[in-house]
This record gives structure tokens, C-alpha cells and sequence, in this order.
């Protein structure tokens, strides 16, 4: 009993998290209205960190921002729904004088096959509860109406574990783009449905992993899934290559954009904008796909001058990712512009100096010695 | 009859005798018991498939690296040591970095060794050994010249690669102590260069960029300081303990009569 007092007393005594009022409304400061990042709010714990993410991304000069709004979060049983988590998300973003693009995915349990008959995961959405993940996106369109107005519809259904490790389809997907655009327009004319971006990948037909981008995306259009999206996501990463390496259909770099949208032209869609909700380069010491951490900022930066340029259908260009709630103690750490305890690394100040149209006062490292 | 004080005395005394006689006796077996070398556990028993089946990433020089018929490197030279310890053979299952952990959930293989820098958060899925390397940041001053820790750099110089965890950790310190000159570079190697030409004071770098600099240049006699650690496991399934005490016992053995220094020099 005594020890329990003792606890309960210490306990008390511990400091509790700050809090997260609202600042007064806040407007980005930027020159470069492509420039924009993907963060990773959903699963912090603590609201003062959402905040400080938010604050600095508009600090850097991003004045967008794609999360991930997990249905399952949402919508835990069928018309129940928990929105706190999203809320505080959306709130202070708005707060920040961010929009949101909000990426659409994990099915809930009781939207997902009987665990009894098959093997299911989290991205498992069988054609039969289409309609049941259209309703969840009707109903977070409508509740979030002028604040979140463009809204992704699924991650990366070219691979087969993001389709539920079932074989992909493009078919399929194009199914549920059908099944949504209508419900999601219904419940805020404003609303701009993405199509997925695809993995770059170059999995060949019948890969049991999944399926070339280039190919998927054909067959895509193929199914005539274009009148059910207002804008293409697309996911491009330079791995290894600078942005301007030229690209090639058996090439994962940077401008396999063009290639993407090559395909959107050649199926007379040129007026759909395009946004790339993924993109950037990697310096983990280790990882093979990985750059040195200069040359991961010279490329970013040249990456958005290079859209800036080259690429009038492109909104936006949103590096992944802002900061990760906890280290993952792997390459993926190697993505992020600040670290989890918001220390900002060095090409968040690159990035800073790109879209604030700030002069870079000096070189960003010395010669090598000797030379 | 009341008894006699000394009775008492002497009673207690005879029992506190026989009390530690038994405590001696107790923990002489005990220490006795515990040195007595007894077999393990078979070896079918520690690893089902007759052999040691080892994940690695074989991308990742000195540690690792694959020629089109053979792996070699640091942790390859590890892997065979204790497959040898433990008198089992050893194969190496070549896999990208992202799918080590998942191959040994998935029973593809037994243990992962491949430069597995050991994550807390991973605990609860895997047990890691003890380290056996510790790729942490060094700070590389010059012998002649040495500047033993990081609080000794205020009014000094510092060199470092430009975005690293070295770059990082130079800013943390430059908000705590006062302040000192930074020299950002393109490579690690550059930073210890410029060190070592005396553009800067000391460099701070990871341990492997340290010594494998170090290693072409011998002449040059340096301070070396720990100023963090990134501390390299061996990851066993969490459902085998036996397995993971004896990949244990094995690499204390290799630490114990050098090898495992050996082989690390060999290659860093």
C-alpha cells in the first residue's frame, strides 16, 4: 500500500507533455509553390508534435503536406466512427496554412476477408466492400470539405502486398476508382480524386511481387479508368541516379515521371495535373540504392528546379518524408529531413533555401583538401 | 530451570555456525556446478536444418559483398568462426537489407549477420547477442595534438561529412558547449584528411570511415574517442533461446582468444 502511494505520488510528480494551443493563423512563405512534403502524423502519440512538424514544414516553405488517413483508424466498426486522430491532424494543419492531401487506405477488420477462410492483411479490400471503403471516403470528403480537398485513393496497387498480396489488377483498381468518384463528388463537389501512385518497379507480367509501373498504368487506362480520377498521384525516386538522368522504361530514376505521363498522353489525357506524392534520394551510409548525403541535397534541390522547368503539368513535388515519429534503426531513417526529435538535417535547409528563394551564403562543404 | 546465559550464547553461536557451513557448502557446489563443462544442447536441436543458415545482406563492404560466386567480408569471416565453434555447417542466404528480419521471422533463416545494428524497438521479436562491433562516431585528433572529448573542441576546429549523423551530432554539440569552427566535407575521408593535414583539429567520423582510413595511412599516429555508439548484433529467432545462448557462448569464446579482433582487423 505504502509502495503504491509512493508510486502514485512520483508518478504525479512527472512532467506532462506540453500542450499544443493554436497559433494565431499562420500563412507559408515560399516562392516555389511545387515544394511539398509527406509527413508521418498519424501515429504520433503526442499532439505537440504533430504541431512542431507543421510548423516546420511551413518554416522550410512547403505549403502542402500528403498523410495518410488509415480507414481502419477511422472507422473501427461498421458506421462507428473516431475521428480525433484525424482531426488534430487536420486542425493544425490548417493552423499552419497547410493543405492536405490525404492518402486513402488500411481496411478494417471487418471489412477484410474471414482471417478463417484465407490468409488477409491490412491492404486485403475484396471487390465485395468497394462500396463500404466508398462510403468511408464520401463520408471524410464531406466532414472535411474545404479544408481537405484532394484525396488519394489507395498506395501502390502495383505491388501485391499493398493489393492485399493478392496477383494485382489493374482491372481491379480501376473498379474502385469507379466505386468511389461519384460518392466522393457527391459529397463535396470540390473534391479532387488521385488515382494511385504506382510502386517504380520492373516486375515483370505474372510476378508474383507485382507489376512494372509503366505496364500497370497502360492497363489502367486500358480499363477506362480515366473518367473516374481528377489527378495522377506518381511515386519516383532517383535511388542512385541525378535527376537529370534520362529516362528509360527499364530505368528506376527520377524522371520516370515523363514516362508516366507519356502514357497519360498517348491516351489523349494531357490536361489531368499530375502530383508526386513520394519522390527523393536516400544517404544511408549502407543501403545500395543509397547516395552520399551531399549529393542526396544537391539532387533534391536540382530535382525541384527540374520540375520547376521542365514539367508544366506537375502541381506538386512532395519529398518523402518530413520526419518519422521513431527511428526505424534502418535505411528508412536515410529519407527524413529532420530526425524524431526535430533536430533538422542539413537538406532541410537546402530545401528552406530553394523555396524561400533565400541566397545560399556559401558553399554547402569545402573543397576536398589538397585540391 | 532458567537457563544459563551462556547456554544461549552458545546455542545461537552453533547455529549461526551451522547456518554459514551450509551457506559455504551451498555456493561452493553452486560455483563448482556452474564451471563443470557439460554438452550443450545437439547440435540438430539449435538448428533444425543441420546447418547454420546465415541472412546477409552481401552489399555492404568491408562487412559484406558478393562476387558472382562467392561472399566475403567481415561478417562472412564472423559467420564461418562460429558455424566452426559450434561445429555445424553454415550457409549464407544473400538478401537485400529490408528483408533480413522478415527471413528469420519467416524461418528462412537462423540467425542475421550483417552488420545488424540492434534496434530496442525490435527486442520484443528477436534476440540480438551481445555486440560485437561498435560502428559509433569517433572523434580522430591527432596523437600529438589530442583532444580526448567532445567538450574539448570549444575554440577548436572540427571536420565532418556534410548531412551525416557526424553533421548532426556537431550541431547538437555546438548548441552546449562554446562554440567551435566547423568544417563540413563532401566524404568522410576527406574529414579525416583535412584533419590529418592539420585544416582542422579533429574529425568526427563513423568508425569504419576511421579505420579504414587509417589503415592506408599507418604513419599517421591518432587519439581516437568513442563519441557514440551503433552497436552491431547477431539477430536469432525469439522462439530459439537455445540457439541464441549458444551463437552466445560461441562469440564470447572468439572474443575471449582474439579471433573475433583478428578477423576485424583483417578487414577494417
Amino acid at each position: 500500500m505504502r509502495a503504491y502511494i509512493l508510486f502514485s505520488i512520483l508518478g504525479s510528480l512527472a512532467p506532462a507533455p506540453p500542450r499544443a494551443p493554436l497559433d494565431a493563423p499562420q500563412t507559408v512563405e515560399t516562392g516555389k509553390r511545387q515544394v511539398c512534403v509527406h509527413t508521418r502524423l498519424i501515429d504520433e502519440v503526442f499532439e505537440w508534435k504533430i504541431q512542431r512538424s507543421l510548423q516546420m514544414t511551413r518554416e522550410m516553405g512547403a505549403d502542402t503536406i500528403v498523410e495518410f488517413f488509415p480507414w481502419a483508424y477511422a472507422e473501427p466498426s461498421k458506421g462507428q466512427y473516431s475521428w480525433s486522430s484525424f482531426d488534430r491532424i487536420v486542425k493544425h494543419a490548417r493552423n499552419q496554412g497547410l493543405h492536405i492531401i490525404a492518402r486513402m487506405g488500411l481496411v478494417p477488420e471487418w471489412a477484410r476477408p474471414d482471417s478463417a477462410t484465407r490468409q488477409t492483411t491490412l491492404n486485403d479490400l475484396p471487390d465485395e466492400s468497394f462500396d463500404e471503403f466508398a462510403d468511408f471516403v464520401a463520408t471524410f470528403a464531406a466532414r472535411y470539405a474545404g479544408v481537405v480537398d484532394h484525396i488519394i485513393i489507395w498506395n501502390e496497387p502495383n505491388l501485391s502486398f499493398e493489393w492485399g498480396y493478392r496477383p494485382v489488377d489493374p482491372a481491379g483498381y480501376g473498379r474502385l476508382l469507379q466505386a468511389t468518384y461519384d460518392q466522393a463528388h457527391a459529397a463535396n463537389p470540390q473534391v479532387m480524386i488521385l488515382a494511385a501512385p504506382l510502386a517504380p518497379t520492373l516486375e515483370p507480367v505474372g510476378s508474383p511481387n507485382g507489376l512494372d509501373d509503366l505496364l500497370y498504368l497502360e492497363a489502367l487506362y486500358q480499363a477506362g479508368a480515366a473518367d473516374y480520377f481528377d489527378a495522377l498521384a506518381m511515386h519516383t525516386y532517383g535511388f542512385t541516379e541525378p535527376p537529370e538522368a534520362p529516362p528509360a522504361p527499364d530505368a528506376l530514376n527520377f524522371r520516370r515521371a515523363e514516362l508516366l505521363h507519356h502514357i497519360m498522353l498517348e491516351h489523349d489525357d494531357p490536361d489531368t495535373p499530375v502530383y508526386i506524392t513520394e519522390s527523393g534520394w536516400n544517404d544511408n551510409p549502407r543501403w545500395t540504392k543509397a547516395v552520399r548525403p551531399s549529393q542526396r541535397a544537391a539532387y533534391t534541390v536540382a530535382a525541384f528546379k527540374w520540375a520547376e522547368n521542365e514539367w508544366p503539368w506537375l502541381a506538386k513535388l512532395c519529398v518523402w518524408a518530413l520526419r518519422y515519429p521513431v527511428s526505424t534503426f534502418s535505411y528508412p531513417d536515410n529519407f527524413t529531413l529532420i530526425t524524431p526529435d526535430f533536430q533538422p538535417k542539413p537538406i532541410y535547409y537546402a530545401i528552406q533555401v530553394y523555396a524561400r528563394g533565400w541566397e545560399q551564403s556559401e558553399d554547402l562543404w569545402l573543397p576536398a583538401p589538397g585540391t | 530451570m532458567a537457563a544459563r546465559p551462556w547456554h544461549i550464547a552458545a546455542l545461537t553461536l552453533g547455529m549461526a555456525l551451522t547456518v554459514w557451513a551450509w551457506v559455504l557448502v551451498g555456493v561452493t557446489f553452486g560455483l563448482r556446478w556452474s564451471s563443470v563443462q557439460r554438452p550443450g544442447p545437439p547440435v540438430k536441436e539449435l538448428f533444425p536444418y543441420g546447418e547454420m543458415r546465415v541472412g546477409v545482406d552481401a552489399s555492404y563492404p568491408p562487412f559484406a559483398v558478393a562476387t558472382a560466386t562467392d561472399l566475403f567480408g567481415l561478417d562472412i569471416d564472423l559467420g564461418r568462426a562460429l558455424a566452426e565453434r559450434l561445429g555445424v555447417p553454415i550457409r549464407f542466404v544473400n538478401m537485400g537489407y529490408d528483408g533480413l528480419y522478415d527471413s528469420l521471422k519467416a524461418d528462412q533463416v537462423d540467425v542475421v549477420i550483417s552488420a545488424l545494428l540492434i534496434d530496442p524497438s525490435k527486442t520484443n521479436e528477436v534476440r540480438y547477442t551481445f555486440p560485437y562491433y561498435n560502428a559509433g562516431l569517433m572523434l580522430v585528433s591527432d596523437a600529438n595534438r589530442p583532444i580526448p572529448t567532445m567538450q574539448d573542441m570549444s575554440g577548436r576546429s572540427l571536420a565532418y561529412e556534410f548531412g551525416s549523423e557526424a553533421d548532426l551530432v556537431a550541431r547538437a554539440w555546438l548548441r552546449r558547449i562554446a562554440p567551435f569552427a566547423t568544417r563540413p566535407y563532401e566524404l568522410p575521408t576527406y574529414a579525416l584528411e583535412a584533419t590529418r593535414l592539420q585544416l582542422a583539429d579533429a574529425a568526427l567520423t563513423d568508425a569504419t570511415s576511421a579505420r579504414l582510413y587509417l589503415r592506408d595511412h599507418p604513419d599517421w599516429v591518432v587519439h581516437l574517442a568513442d563519441v557514440t555508439h551503433s552497436l552491431y548484433g547477431i539477430a536469432v529467432r525469439m522462439d530459439r533461446g537455445r540457439t541464441w545462448n549458444a551463437v552466445n557462448q560461441a562469440l564470447q569464446s572468439l572474443l575471449d582468444d582474439g579471433t573475433l579482433e583478428a578477423i576485424i582487423g583483417r578487414w577494417l
